[in-house]
């Protein structure tokens, strides 16, 4: 019997470049969490795990993972170490955690995080995906945009940015990087570090795990639905530099009238996702399904889908699918077209 | 298990783990049934294998075990000989002609 959504213990990830404050954003998280609610893991380069001991001081159940980057070939130490954890929490060797906080090395990819949880069947029995966050160095936000893919990964597959060093850049640049950054990741909500609370429920989230995923769904379309910028309404927003090292980063919603059939939709999208994982950078959306009072809520990082969650109910009055999308170097209409074929063409198919 | 397919848990992958009011079974073969629409187009074909796999075959009597849908695609390319993309405009074309 599979668990329920709420049942499973919410790994949270905490990403960001190097250096860009993801310790300072942990210690400010976890200062009062006297109770053991949360574990953490921490994964970085280097002999000597400064963070981690930084950590220690306020979360004694930190594991550091020593293999350096978190990338497929770490997958096993990983898996190792929430297994232990668990182990221990069963064993009552260690407070019984609500949840746990992997931050992740400065040039991380978070998608072998997502990857790792998803495929191995213990620890998706016991473990759900909660937030991503991804620290944002306000400072040097355009050297790393231009100089690493890593920061370009860790932005788009973000459920919450966290800009730090704001108090360095003049406010008009930091508006600037704000918008820039909404246009990479509408579906993500952004925040100031100066406005991170302790143990800020909005970041310490299990996001579709949460008791009410409609919330954490409902952020994702809103900038759709209720654009805050007139200039960005019904427009595809594109971003990255002409001759840069990335071509440019798409982010675009595409709604539907028609409900949706399930078995069409997931035939079109494990087969785009297989010729196209690595363009699509991040796939989030409400469904309304035919046969299906309720929507689901999809959500997916490069070629990695979450098992799809049964909402309870609509987050607003529209009825309609959205499907948000950030792409690279691949047209929305292109995407629109196909999906809308498939829909039409085998949504009947009789059995 | 299910007790009237006699199929045990469901698919683990992510388009074949939703709730259905359909019975397995029956989810299984509309899955392959829209499957094979799309696979004829690349003269493939999958059949269910025992109701916890599959099997895709080509024209050329070449086989081969697919767990879940997840796999389906990079075998599927590997025994068609090309890229199974469904941007592609004559994909698409051939699709938007084929009868209901």
């Amino acid at each position: 019997m599979n668990p329920t959504t709420s049942d499973l213990i919410p790994l949270i990830v905490i990403t960001g470049f190097l250096g860009s404050g993801k310790t300072t954003l942990l210690r400010k998280l976890l200062t009062t969490d006297l109770g053991g609610e949360t574990a953490v893991l921490i994964n970085e380069l280097g002999e000597i795990g400064i963070d981690h001991l930084l950590v220690g001081e306020i979360a004694p159940d930190t594991v550091l993972l020593q293999s350096g980057c978190v990338c497929c070939s770490i997958r096993g130490d990983l898996k190792d170490a929430l297994v232990q954890l668990y182990s221990r929490r069963q064993k009552k060797e260690i407070p019984s955690f609500r949840r746990i906080i992997l931050e992740t090395t400065g040039l991380a990819d978070p998608a072998p995080i997502f990857a790792t949880v998803l495929a191995d069947p213990m620890l998706r029995h016991h473990f759900g995906l909660g937030v991503i966050i991804a620290v944002v160095d306000s400072f040097n936000a355009a050297l790393h945009e231009q100089l690493h893919p890593e920061w370009m990964a860790q932005v788009t597959s973000a459920d919450r940015l966290i800009l730090t060093k704001t108090d360095l850049v003049p406010k008009q640049n930091r508006d600037m990087l704000q918008k820039h950054l909404r246009k990479i990741n509408p579906a993500a909500e952004i925040m100031a570090n100066v406005e991170v609370k302790e143990r800020d429920p909005l970041l310490l989230s299990a996001g579709l795990h949460e008791s009410t995923p409609e919330s954490e769904a409902e952020r994702w379309i809103r900038d759709f639905a209720h654009p805050s910028r007139p200039e960005d309404e019904g427009a595809d927003i594109h971003t990255g530099h002409a001759g840069s090292e990335h071509p440019g980063v798409t982010s675009f919603c595409l709604v539907f009238d028609n409900q949706i059939d399930w078995t069409a939709f997931g035939l079109w999208l494990s087969m785009l996702l297989n010729r196209h994982g690595r363009s699509i950078l991040r796939v989030k959306g409400i469904l309304n399904l035919s046969g299906s009072a309720y929507p689901i809520a999809i959500h997916g990082v490069q070629h990695l889908v979450h098992p799809p969650v049964h909402l309870s109910g609509w987050p607003d009055s529209d009825r309609r699918s959205r499907i948000v999308f950030i792409v690279r170097g691949i047209e929305r209409d292109a995407i629109e077209r196909s999906l809308n074929t498939f829909c039409r063409c085998l949504g009947s198919s009789p059995v | 298990m299910c007790a009237l397919c006699g199929l045990i848990g469901t698919e683990t992958e992510w388009s074949g783990s939703m709730a259905s009011s359909l019975p397995v079974r029956q989810q299984r073969f509309l899955r392959i049934a829209q499957a094979n629409r799309v696979l004829s187009f690349f003269h493939l074909r999958l059949e269910d294998f025992q109701g916890v796999s599959y099997v895709l075959s080509s024209p050329t009597g070449r086989r081969e075990m697919v767990s879940d849908f997840g796999q389906l695609w990079p075998i599927a390319e590997t025994l068609a000989g090309r890229p199974i993309d469904p941007l592609d405009s004559a994909f698409l074309d051939w699709l938007s002609s084929i009868p209901q």
